[in-house]
């Protein structure tokens, strides 16, 4: 039984969930990873992508455009980061109070929303809504092996794939992303550089708010046009980890989502065979975001009391 | 054939609250030449290369660059017109390369992308044209300090700098590397560029300079040619004391036995594998005051971190605290050995602003007997016993619920150094006690000094401001690059520019000489 | 000098107790006044919703039992959340505390461990109480050991307690009903009554009494309430005066573990017969933090503002019977703007600056 188990890892319909499950933790990893980059931190991600889910749902609804919809859950999502920018950097409020105040208001304030959009408080399930639905590459689709993972996903995986390439080429090769990471590395020598901190910083709230809110239509927008309470489910976090094991390498950023998401894999798998616990088997991911972000700060703890890094 | 390049004109700098950082300088800068700006800290050097810098505007007179009057509203403006700086504290982001660095926003453009191959090829054509011997796709994070400089030096060349400001270039240097700084300086000026070297080591400023201008209090104190000028008479210039303000008639002279509240014994340490304390051996008796002069950055800040033992930093050699051997110990342990301690800053390490003052006010005594009555800390004590100590330290304030924050600089440092008295330690460290407060507040807690040193504690004072070492102190020592350079047995007996001289690095006395700070 | 004559009291904005108390109000009344709008938009009749979410829970008794009831349980998160805050902690734990220590709950009070009325519900919340110290610890530990996000860690084992407690009650305390997972019955000398029923006041009342007054004794009154106090407000000084950090952050995180697992029993054995552990405990933590920013970290404010929310709730849940075109969840409108606005160090700013500046020239006094 276990072997069946275990066997079943290695088949390419895991390695297609695990893609699938990706997604959403590789968006939000990449909304904390931004901000980061230019020193600031964003812990209200997994809010920003409760709301973006909800508003996709209902944009999408109120205009019978699952695009519009899309449009919509952008604009929350980087109106929310622009609430935490003005609340934190205008008003002085502190940026992990008002993340924590967010992440709890998402739910009962979506669950406000949904209530008065459909009359219900634990789903979306009454309203019909259109969906995004998955796309299939003519020429791929045909190559074995590569082709059922290259084709076939849904549009917001594509989005998504190509996000991380642009992101990474923004970063890493364009002036606004370098003079992004001066910022984040050393703010006192941006400045005298002559460039504009708080704008640049601004700048990458924003863009966390639109990756967020992606994340988020991309758990109500696919297939199940369905927005429920806790939908989420700690996804932003995973995002967070990650972004704090890599500690600025953008492929660790990367390596880590996807090793959040095989975990996710593993415990659907596991769960859908009754050998083990279920509710246990539920929390794996968790778990293993925990080990890992565990092992990954004594790691650098036992490195930097061996003298062998200087403390930052 | 000297051609002006900058011309300072009457130059005045008020800062909103009254302080008067810059006072009528007039100054001039010929074109080509190596033209050194020297004075102590405080004296108002780095005010006046702000002004020229562009990142501040002068209150009053005119700067007049190349013929034209200056009207930078940053310092992007004075990179534009020519002139370039090389900050003491590096504007430099270490895990970027020298290219990326030297062209940040500025950066050479491909379409969308950044070109790097452009910003390459000239940064390396600039770095060879002045023979700085740098891969310039090499990380910042491997080179050297020196080599750090030079890319520091080799940002402003980059962006055409003609007139180049160099602040304090030599204090993170080897005298090997400082050498090789001189070369690279020289060779510049060969090129035509102009340099302002801003230092406060006597023997490098004599080494380098065409000239030499002197600030001192926010005055200028002239210019003179470097071959007309001897240290002694460079020293006078930079350290004469102005006000004799002897507080002997307010010490008394018990006999404490020749007991020691601190014992240091070669102290040694090391920081980015730099020797910062070197061999550094000095008692402090009950019953005395003893100075540490120096110019800031050689050592003490260093040499009071190992001995308070707040940051746990590696070290060599011993620290003994009322005949106890602090090895391995932490602060609140040093603490109970009764050492009391000044932090230099009184914001950070010295109090928590938003609490009230009857709060900071106990902070290191809060287990002592009489702030509490069994489980409980006793509010009416403490309440009594903060009014008491606002009332003795005329601390302004209306209540002594007031956020220390809220308060005043001499107000707040009143509030530490109220705490710290009532310690009643054997051993005070005063870490630059009267750094930015007004005098009044100065006058009174140097009394409050004194007093405690009259009743038995051994106090050690470090302090930048050599009147108030000369001042409060019964033995002086002084530091240079993380030595002792020189010892003084008697404070009253102190020739200042000889003084002067041991802190500018341009004497040293012997090993035996200096041993009487440990053993006399 | 000390002007010790004269004694009178500051009522100007330049205290800054009273500039709090002036923020709070200021921000209390710009959140009703929001609030009344979003009425006017989503309700035919927005005055008569306005006074009900107000007024309602005066109604009838049972309506004020019932905030009276519910509040404790949030009011103990809420505790927990503040001395952490003020320690300068960001551990969320207590969302999972309220969830394993449940289960601890559960397990005292479905088995016959004694046949006092008196001790079972005693032993239950003992039970509770030393889950909670002991687990809440581990993200602190971590954080003051390693230098770990205590935040994420906090909040992973919220969900891996939610697991672990599910799993738990499936195998060892799994009742027939099949709905949902739920406990069996607890023994009928587990449950807690009420001393006064027709306002559902039960012993748990006293004791979140009990509870607040010992914290806030401790908080202000003794010397470890001082070192929390010092550490949270600037660690370097805290540091410099001596102070241990990492003794004190495990010693916080355990109070605060304490008091969410009597929270969480508190709740259990007043409102409900069974345990159900993804029903009954869900949110409370959360809600706990936000309760803990609207009370400023002070034990007695923490308790007064959990009280004022869960009674605007109630007043909400009663608009819904005669007006189902508002939802309670209006109410973390008025949360949200209050936190909000009384978190933000420059709200208001302006005006105090003014004030400060009259009185000091006035004054001569720098």
């Amino acid at each position: 039984m276990l072997g069946n188990i275990f066997s079943s890892l290695f088949k390419l319909t895991f390695l297609l969930t695990v893609l699938r499950m990706a997604t959403p933790i590789l968006f939000a990893s990449i909304a904390a990873f931004v901000t980061a980059s230019a020193g600031v931190a964003n812990i209200a991600v997994e809010s920003i992508m409760t709301f973006g889910a909800l508003a996709g749902i209902l944009g999408s609804y109120a205009t019978g455009n699952v695009w519009a919809g899309v449009a919509i859950g952008l604009l929350v999502g980087a109106g929310t980061a622009l609430l935490i920018a003005f609340f934190s950097m205008r008003l002085g409020a502190d940026p992990i109070l008002i993340g924590i105040a967010l992440n709890t208001f998402a739910d009962s304030l979506s669950i406000f929303f949904l209530y008065l959009a459909t009359g219900e408080k634990g789903t979306s399930a009454s309203l019909l809504t259109p969906t995004l639905g998955s796309v299939d590459i003519p020429g791929i689709k045909s190559i074995p092996v590569l082709g059922e993972i290259l084709s076939g996903q849904y549009i917001l995986t594509y989005v998504c794939w190509i996000l991380l390439i642009v992101l990474f080429i923004m970063i890493y090769k364009t002036p606004l992303g370098m003079r992004m990471r001066a910022c984040g590395l050393n703010a006192d020598a941006a400045r005298t550089a002559g460039i504009n901190v708080g704008r640049i910083r601004v700048f990458s709230l924003v863009l966390s708010g639109l990756f967020a809110a992606l994340g988020g239509m991309y758990l109500s927008l696919n297939s199940i046009h369905l927005f429920s309470k806790g939908m989420v489910s700690g996804l932003g976090w995973m995002g967070i980890a990650a972004n704090g094991i890599a500690n600025g390498s953008y492929g660790m950023l990367l390596l880590s989502a996807l090793l959040f998401a095989v975990f996710r894999g593993i415990s659907i798998v596991f769960s859908q065979s009754a050998v083990f616990p279920v509710d246990l088997v539920r929390a794996v991911p968790y778990f293993a975001v925990f080990f890992f972000l565990t092992i990954s700060s004594i790691i650098s703890y036992l490195r930097i009391k061996s003298g062998k890094v200087e403390e930052q | 054939m000297a051609e002006t390049i900058l011309k300072l004109d009457k130059v005045t700098k008020v800062y909103p609250n009254g302080t008067v950082a810059n006072r009528d300088i007039n100054m001039e800068f010929e074109k080509g030449e190596i033209h050194s700006i020297v004075g102590e800290n405080g004296a108002g050097k780095s005010t006046l290369m702000k002004m020229i810098f562009g990142i501040e505007a002068p209150s009053s007179g005119t700067i007049t660059y190349k013929g034209q009057e200056t009207h930078f509203a940053s310092s992007m403006d004075a990179i534009k017109a020519g002139i370039g700086m090389v900050h003491q504290h590096f504007m430099l982001i270490p895990s970027f390369s020298i290219v990326d660095n030297i062209i940040l926003g500025d950066e050479p453009k491909n379409g969308i992308f950044i070109d790097r191959k452009e910003a390459t090829r000239k940064t390396q054509e600039v770095s060879d044209k002045y023979n700085f011997e740098l891969d310039v796709t090499a990380k910042v994070s491997t080179l050297s300090v020196a080599k750090r400089q030079k890319v520091e030096i080799l940002k402003t060349l980059y962006r055409e700098a003609e007139l180049i400001i160099l602040d304090e270039p030599t204090s993170v240097l080897t005298p090997q590397e400082t050498e090789q700084l001189f070369v690279q300086l020289r060779s510049l000026q060969a090129q035509g560029h102009t340099i302002l070297f801003i230092s406060h080591k006597l023997e490098e400023v004599k080494k380098i300079s065409d000239r030499i201008s002197v600030i001192r209090n926010g005055v200028s104190k002239g210019t003179y040619r470097n071959d007309e000028l001897t240290m002694e008479q460079l020293t006078n210039l930079i350290i004469g004391r102005d006000l004799e303000n002897d507080l002997d008639e307010f010490k008394t002279n018990e006999d404490f036995h020749n007991e020691k509240a601190l014992i240091v014994e070669n102290l040694s340490m090391e920081r980015n594998g730099k020797p910062a304390l070197n061999n550094v051996s000095f008692a402090v008796k009950k019953g005395e005051i003893l100075g540490i002069a120096g110019v800031e950055g050689n050592g003490q800040v260093d040499l009071v971190r190992c001995i308070t033992g707040l940051e746990k930093i590696k070290y060599d050699g011993k620290i003994i605290i009322n005949n106890t051997d602090t090895t391995g110990m932490n602060i609140k342990a040093r603490r109970d050995l009764k050492m009391a301690y000044i932090p230099e800053d009184r914001m950070g390490d010295g109090t928590a602003g938003k609490l009230p003052i009857s709060d900071n006010i106990i902070s290191t005594y809060y287990t002592r007997d009489d702030v509490n009555s069994g489980m409980f800390m006793d509010g009416k004590a403490i309440d009594r016993i903060s009014n008491d100590l606002i009332e003795t330290f005329a601390v302004k304030t209306s209540s002594n619920k007031t956020a220390v924050g809220s308060l005043s600089g001499g107000n707040i440092q009143k509030v530490v150094v109220a705490r710290e008295y009532n310690t009643k330690p054997t051993f005070m460290i005063a870490e630059q006690p009267t750094h930015g407060i007004d005098i009044g507040s100065a006058e009174f807690v140097h009394h409050k000094l004194i007093e405690m040193r009259n009743a038995g504690a051994g106090i050690l004072l470090v302090s930048a401001d050599l009147n108030e070492v000369i001042d409060l102190s019964d033995r002086v020592i002084v530091m240079f690059d993380g030595e002792i350079a020189g010892y003084f047995p008697d404070a009253n007996d102190i020739n200042e520019s000889n003084l002067g001289m041991y802190m500018l690095g341009a004497k040293k006395q012997t090993a035996e000489e200096i041993g009487g700070a440990l053993n006399d | 000098m000390t002007d010790r004559s004269e004694k009178k009291l500051n009522l100007s904005i330049t205290n800054p107790t009273v500039f709090e108390a002036v923020k709070m109000i200021i921000a209390l009344l710009i959140a009703f006044v929001i609030m009344f709008g979003v009425l006017c938009l989503i309700s035919d009749n927005p005055v008569h919703a306005f006074v009900t979410i107000l007024t309602g829970p005066f109604a009838k008794r049972r309506y004020f039992g019932a905030v009276i009831e519910s509040f404790i349980p949030y009011a103990f998160a809420g505790l927990a959340a503040g001395i952490l805050f003020k320690s300068g902690a960001f551990n969320l734990g207590a969302e999972g505390i309220y969830i394993i220590s449940g289960v601890a709950v559960a397990a005292v009070a479905c088995t016959a461990v004694t046949t006092s009325h008196f001790l079972h519900p005693i032993l239950c919340i003992l039970a509770a109480a030393a889950v909670g110290g002991v687990l809440m610890i581990i993200p602190s530990f971590l954080k003051a050991k390693f230098g770990t996000n205590e935040m994420v860690v906090s909040l992973m084992l919220n969900s891996i307690y939610s697991g672990i407690a599910m799993h738990l009650i499936r195998k060892y305390l799994l009742t027939k009903t099949t709905s949902t997972i739920g406990s069996r019955d607890y023994l009928k000398t587990a449950k807690i009554g009420y001393i006064f029923e027709p306002l559902r006041i039960s012993p748990c009342l006293v004791l979140l009494i009990v509870c607040t007054i010992i914290l806030y004794l401790v908080m202000y009154k003794t010397r470890l309430g001082y070192q929390i106090r010092l550490a949270g407000a600037n660690p370097k000084f805290a540091e410099y005066s001596g102070i241990s950090a990492f003794k004190l952050s495990i010693a916080t995180a355990a109070i605060a573990g304490v008091l969410a697992g009597t929270g969480s029993a508190c709740q259990l054995l007043t409102q409900s017969s069974f345990y159900q552990p993804d029903k009954t405990a869900v949110g409370i933590g959360f809600s706990g933090m936000l309760l803990a920013m609207l009370g400023r970290n002070n034990p007695i404010g923490i308790v007064i503002a959990s009280f004022l929310i869960k009674y605007l709730e109630q007043g909400a849940n009663v608009l819904y019977f005669s007006d189902t075109s508002v939802p309670s969840e209006i109410t973390a409108i008025i949360e949200g703007i209050v936190i909000l606005l009384i978190s933000s160090q420059y709200f208001l700013r302006g005006l105090r600056e003014k004030k400060l500046l009259q009185e000091g020239l006035g004054k001569n006094a720098r």
